[in-house]
């Protein structure tokens, strides 16, 4: 990034191969909208080369490409009244759903949209740290300098999803 | 077992990967000897385990493409943009350097040698100017009045109405003026060109010798037109020092019966 920051722009291209799924994976989680995802993910590296000067190289690329990416989200959601997803919360395990309506599946299958449905009702917060950790196996120390965080903090936030999850999980299962 | 809750928090950790091997050793040591606590991390990996069957979608091919037309029309407009958008940038990346209360400071520091500049030069520059409208407007006057002078020794009466009436828009007129007015008054053969002869040296009755020089032409004339004409404006200028003159007009004998009684009217009004 250093180098598109002294006027390398065709670099851009090399970190967009590297790291295009990954951003494109946290906008989803945190969107459950393809389409708004992609726009969000070119407006992040849109971003990145307009603002490329305020990279200081004191921090990990990732990081601030993360920093970034939930700017854009803000964005968006101040946009759509504070809604990250327009969707109603019950279609979005339809919507990700997909796959073989083989029985033997089914019952997997129904688990599994009954976790999305949990992951969707999940504060913002929570379901942010959870994409990271989990969907994006990031360490710790990673989401801390992310957040702008200590690792005690993440660590604390990590479980207290999780917690959250767990307890939403099973409501919805009954 | 009362320790279970301490344990319990390291689940999330452990499930994560995220925990260091002498707390893992702890737990592990703790879930030999406890049922609810295996059960618990049972359940904890059974989530977790699910939670990554959630599939993350890929991107489509549509994704690349438009980054790398962005990516083109970035480096075209950076390069079109020419260097209009590199000073803006390179303004921007100042910015980043936060030199704000520097460069507050320094525009400060400008803004003050300009405004000590504008009051070094400003008084220069304006008296220039006035001295250069002076000498513009002595240099008209002049021309007027070398024209007004010209068009009184016209022989065509109107002419010489029209170089009177010059004089009348002076303000100040030097002697040489006055003089060929006071010349004009007394010898003008045309009685019109007389009357506004009177009427220009009425406007420059501040000059004291052009009073003496209406009453000294008291006595000189002869037209009754004048004549009354004068002690109108003598009236009007409450000069009482041309009664005298007034006074010996009335001992000709040729005068006018109607002009007789307007001095006479006059002199009684002065005094």
């Amino acid at each position: 990034m250093l180098r598109v920051k002294a006027g390398d722009l065709d670099r851009m291209g090399l970190l967009f191969e590297r790291y295009n799924r990954q951003l494109y994976g946290f906008l989803f989680h945190m969107t459950y909208d393809k389409e708004a995802s992609e726009d969000m993910a070119q407006h992040v590296f849109y971003k990145m080369l307009k603002y490329r000067y305020t990279f200081t190289g004191d921090g990990e690329f990732v990081a601030w490409m993360y920093q970034i990416a939930r700017n854009t989200i803000k964005d968006m959601a101040k946009k759509n009244k504070n809604k990250l997803y327009q969707y109603d919360v019950e279609d979005i395990a339809d919507k990700i759903g997909g796959g073989t309506l083989a029985d033997e599946y089914l019952e997997k299958k129904q688990a599994k949209a009954e976790l999305h449905r949990a992951m969707a009702k999940l504060s913002d917060d929570h379901r942010e740290i959870l994409t990271m950790s989990r969907f994006q196996e990031m360490k710790y120390q990673e989401i801390g300098a992310i957040l702008n965080i200590s690792e005690g903090a993440v660590k604390v936030r990590v479980h207290r999803a999780m917690q959250e999850l767990k307890d939403i999980y099973k409501r919805v299962e009954q | 077992m009362k320790d279970c809750g301490q344990f319990q928090d390291k689940f999330t950790d452990l499930v994560n990967n995220q925990l260091s091997d002498a707390d893992k050793q702890s737990v592990e040591m703790h879930l030999a000897g406890c049922a609810d606590c295996r059960q618990e991390l049972a359940d904890m990996w059974k989530l977790w385990d699910m939670m990554g069957e959630i599939e993350t979608p890929e991107p489509s091919a549509h994704l690349k493409v438009k980054f790398n037309a962005m990516l083109e029309t970035y480096k075209e407009s950076q390069q079109n943009a020419g260097l209009l958008a590199r000073v803006r940038e390179q303004f921007g990346r100042l910015w980043q350097l936060q030199p704000r209360w520097p460069l507050s400071y320094s525009v400060v520091v400008m803004l003050l040698c300009l405004a000590v500049g504008y009051w070094f030069i400003r008084p220069a520059r304006i008296s220039d100017q006035d001295k250069q409208l002076a000498a513009l407007t002595t240099q008209v006057h002049e021309l007027k009045q070398t024209m007004a002078l010209a068009l009184m020794e016209n022989p065509s009466a109107s002419e010489r109405i029209r170089g009177v009436s010059y004089t009348s828009e002076m303000k100040h007129a030097d002697k040489e003026v006055i003089d060929a007015l006071l010349a004009t008054l007394n010898n003008d053969p045309n009685v019109n060109v007389r009357l506004s002869t009177l009427d220009a040296l009425t406007h420059l009755a501040s000059h004291p010798e052009v009073r003496e020089g209406l009453i000294r032409s008291i006595v000189t004339q002869e037209s009754p037109l004048m004549q009354s004409a004068i002690a109108d404006v003598m009236l009007k200028l409450q000069e009482k020092a041309s009664v005298k003159s007034f006074k010996e007009l009335l001992k000709q004998k040729n005068l006018d019966s109607g002009v007789r009684d307007k001095i006479q009217q006059t002199i009684t009004q002065l005094i």
